[in-house]
């Protein structure tokens, strides 16, 4: 355990615990975009921004993948971090008008939205499916296009690998915006486009999870086919 | 430098301009990377020289370079870069007001101050001078009163860890690769300019790491390990072959010695379609990355792999291939247009003690041991060792003999552990591995009977004054002298080259030292077509010194070949690429963990003791990366 002081409040931390996930223990609100408990934090939003002293003076920094250490002092609701919040909700707003959860976080962080009623879905690149296929579904069939050197990000776009896709949905689950879409019609799942064929369920006989993911996790764990092709509720 | 109309660089305001800042007249001490600039942005300020430039044009073309460094996934630091680069275009129509200037510094200041990367925190701040110290310009602009200038621009990037890469490897760029997953584009990325990543990602003594902005805040990058992780997820994935020339050119290059210098020269020519033949003297190829570095820091199967990626993409090795007296007639009669010299240095320096010359039995040379079983010769473990030197090659001698089976293996050293030129690794390593460290005493005399090392008589030292090495001379203790049994004695204290005969008319010039003489930028010797590189030029380095003359030779020979001059390098030693003006607040995050092997298995055998880095360790140590890009984007003058 390590001591913080957290908005004048002291507590004691977890080794190892990040600042956001004291400060939410707290029920301090602190926006995000980008942020998911199991994922590694990509700190990409900015949102979460929050002060924090250093050498004796006061720096921004992301809640989300800072760790707490002894003697932090921290402040989550003080004029610098609201203008720094307030700044990069409305640089999304600007860059991503149409999308509805960038229009409600700029009008929660003090960002004059307009009135109109619109529902996009654009990409912010908040990389939560790249990091949910990478870290917990291990297959890496998504990526950010046009790294290192030479890349001239226009706009900056997700790569999706079909080879590699498995279908299991993980991706659409972590999407904040519904840029991510997957359907599922019966025996069929769509997701990137790339259509799965579904297993039904050997018991009883409701489709449930793709051949593929099926196969996957077969190949990955052992466990066998025959087991797999039983849905959750009927194991 | 002295005459500049107005400088912001690294913060601190000089201003000569009529009617400018007051009381801020004078002169700036930062050298810019090319001569004649007019105008240049930086990540650290504006330097401006001709009082006429075009701050505006500089600024918005700064921004464009800015936007395709900027990673993109942080949002403030993309979106900022694109809000600006909108403003400024819509003041460029004519439009836009004074508010618009307001909202790029508080845009700059929101970017700088909460950017995830180094790069997003300093890259906004000449674009924040600008509007305060070029304000009645961007008024004028926005006014009609003014047309911008279309002007030509240059850019160059660069990083600490680049800088302190000899070859200037864009490290950032083939780390931020992996971070992303792309581990095959990170390899291309890397190959550009290091054509042996398993061996370097192995074996480099990385002085990146020792520049990383990290260092001093919590541990560096583990650079040298995210390099192996690339090579070794390809090798993993059955090894990709190396690029080949788009078009063949009929011109024979001969390359004399197959190390890192030949092997990066030989295909670097290859890859401009040169037809490239290599003469090696071993019957291995590698120079001393095959047979001065030993297994169980460089396997031999990584070193032969990239060497075979070399051969196939076209250049010819051949081996056993000793060149004793060089021709340079004869090699000019076989069809070479250009020669590369890169023999390396193989001869142990001898160590000024009595009887060293005697061909006493168990008194071996520590590059001569390393080679011979390197090359496979049966060592006979004896009961004790004796290492003299404190340099890599002495620690390489005392690991191996632990390994080969000797019961002691002690090393002597003239001077104390501060002073020692091994990589710190190394020494904790050894001294794990149980190798002893002796301090302050040299070797006098090799004790022998009937021709056999008995012993070796030593003498203490202390340590004067510092010597032209800057470090404290060891001096003789009057008296002193001592005898240390062994029947072995490895000294181990340096190399020098041991070069070919030269025979003809046309000899190439040594200096006093007995490396080859060539010249610092283009590598030419005294005699035309003849170059010289690595090793047998500097005296012993490092692997990715002659690495990367290696790769500079191949681009002055192909100059040379087409008969055309060199042309001038930007420079950026006179910019202190260590400092920004925000630092904000990095959290503390230790590099990830890399397997070694139990120091009681690892002496049984000669297998790898460091096991690298798999995908997600990789993944994970590469998010550590700050990112210290520094782009700067000048005008020319003239």
């Amino acid at each position: 355990m390590v001591n913080i002081i957290i908005d004048g409040r002291k507590i004691k931390a977890k080794e190892g615990s990040t600042i956001l996930k004291n400060a939410r223990e707290l029920k301090i609100d602190i926006p995000t975009l980008c942020h998911h408990d199991e994922l590694t934090p990509a700190a990409a939003c900015r949102l979460c921004a929050v002060e924090v002293k250093t050498n004796g003076k006061w720096k921004i920094t992301a809640s989300c993948d800072t760790v707490a250490e002894q003697g932090m002092e921290i402040k989550t609701d003080s004029d610098k971090v609201k203008e720094n919040r307030r700044l990069a909700a409305q640089l999304l707003y600007y860059k991503y008008p149409s999308t509805a959860v960038v229009r409600d976080m700029a009008r929660r962080l003090g960002v004059e939205v307009s009135d109109e009623k619109i529902d996009g879905h654009d990409c912010i690149l908040c990389g939560l499916c790249v990091r949910a296929c990478g870290e917990v579904v291990d297959v890496s069939a998504l990526r950010f296009r046009d790294r290192g050197p030479g890349r001239d990000i226009d706009e900056p776009e997700i790569e999706f690998d079909p080879a590699l896709c498995i279908g299991c949905g993980a991706c659409a689950y972590v999407c904040p915006t519904g840029y991510v879409k997957m359907e599922s019609v019966d025996n069929k799942r769509i997701i990137w486009d790339k259509v799965f064929k579904m297993q039904a369920c050997s018991v009883c006989g409701s489709y449930f999870a793709p051949l593929d993911q099926l196969e996957y996790i077969n190949k990955k764990t052992g466990a066998p086919l025959s087991r797999l092709s039983i849905c959750m509720s009927c194991r | 430098m002295s005459a500049v109309s107005f400088s912001s660089w690294n913060g601190k305001i000089v201003d000569n301009r009529k009617g400018g800042a007051k009381n801020v007249a004078g002169s700036v001490d930062v050298e810019l990377p090319v001569e004649n600039i007019s105008a240049l942005a930086g990540w650290n300020g504006l330097v401006v020289i001709d009082p006429d430039a075009d701050i505006i044009s500089l600024i918005t073309n700064y921004l464009k370079e800015a936007r395709k460094l900027s990673c993109g996934e942080c949002s403030v630091c993309r979106l900022g870069i694109d809000r600006l680069l909108d403003i400024f275009g819509k003041m460029a129509e004519g439009g836009g007001s004074g508010k618009d200037l307001s909202e790029v510094q508080q845009i700059v200041k929101g970017v700088s101050a909460n950017s995830r990367c180094n790069f997003g925190r300093s890259a906004l701040f000449p674009a924040l001078d600008a509007v305060k110290y070029y304000r009645s310009d961007f008024m004028a602009l926005i006014k009609g009163e003014k047309k911008l200038k279309t002007k030509e621009y240059s850019s160059a990037v660069t990083a600490p860890c680049a800088e302190a890469c000899p070859a200037g490897l864009d490290i950032p760029g083939y780390i931020e690769l992996i971070r992303n997953y792309r581990f095959e584009e990170s390899l291309d990325l890397i190959r550009e300019r290091c054509i042996l990543p398993g061996v370097i990602g192995r074996a480099c003594l990385h002085p990146c790491e020792e520049a990383c902005v990290r260092k001093d805040m919590d541990e560096s990058l583990s650079i040298r390990l995210l390099k192996r992780a690339a090579a070794d997820y390809d090798l993993k994935k059955g090894g990709s072959p190396l690029a080949g020339p788009s078009r063949e050119k009929e011109e024979k290059v001969a390359v004399i010695g197959s190390g890192p210098a030949g092997l990066a020269a030989a295909y670097n020519l290859r890859l401009t379609g040169y037809q490239v033949v290599i003469y090696e003297s071993l019957p291995h190829a590698g120079g001393m990355a095959a047979v001065g570095i030993p297994d169980y820091r460089l396997p031999k199967n990584i070193l032969n792999h990239e060497i075979d990626l070399i051969r196939r993409a076209g250049v010819e090795i051949k081996l056993n291939s000793k060149i004793e007296k060089l021709s340079l007639k004869e090699l000019k009669k076989k069809g070479y247009k250009a020669i590369f010299l890169a023999v390396g240095a193989h001869a142990g320096n001898r160590i000024g003690a009595e009887g060293e010359d005697k061909g006493y039995e168990g008194l071996v040379d520590g590059v001569e041991f390393l080679r011979n079983f390197s090359l496979g010769e049966k060592v006979q473990p004896q009961k004790k060792a004796v290492i003299v030197g404190g340099g890599n090659a002495a620690l390489d001698c005392a690991r191996s003999c632990v390994r080969l089976g000797f019961n002691e293996v002690d090393i002597i050293y003239r001077r104390s552990r501060t002073e020692m030129p091994a990589s710190d690794e190394e020494i904790e390593a050894a001294e794990n591995e149980g190798v002893k460290f002796n301090f302050l005493m040299t070797p006098v005399k090799i004790l022998a009977k009937n021709g056999r090392v008995r012993g070796v008589e030593c003498v203490k030292m202390e340590l004067g004054e510092p010597d032209e090495s800057g470090r404290r001379r060891p001096v003789p203790v009057k008296g002193s002298e001592f005898t240390i049994d062994t029947t072995m004695v490895v000294p181990a204290i340096g190399q020098s080259p041991d070069l070919p005969v030269m025979t003809g008319k046309d000899k190439v010039e040594i200096t006093d030292w007995g490396t080859i003489k060539a010249d610092p930028v283009n590598y030419k010797t005294n005699v035309d077509g003849v170059f010289a590189g690595g090793d047998c030029v500097t005296g012993p380095a490092t692997l990715i010194e002659a690495l990367d003359m290696g790769n500079k030779v191949a681009g002055s020979i192909d100059c040379y070949l087409k008969g055309e001059g060199l042309s001038e390098g930007i420079s950026f030693d006179g910019m202190n690429t260590g400092e920004q003006r925000e630092e904000g607040f990095i959290a503390g995050k230790a590099a990830e963990k890399v397997g070694l092997i139990d120091v009681d298995k690892r002496c049984e055998s000669f297998a790898e003791v460091e096991s690298g880095y798999g995908i997600h360790e990789a993944v994970k140590e590469a998010q550590r990366c700050l990112r210290c890009y520094r782009l700067m984007v000048w005008e020319q003058a003239g």
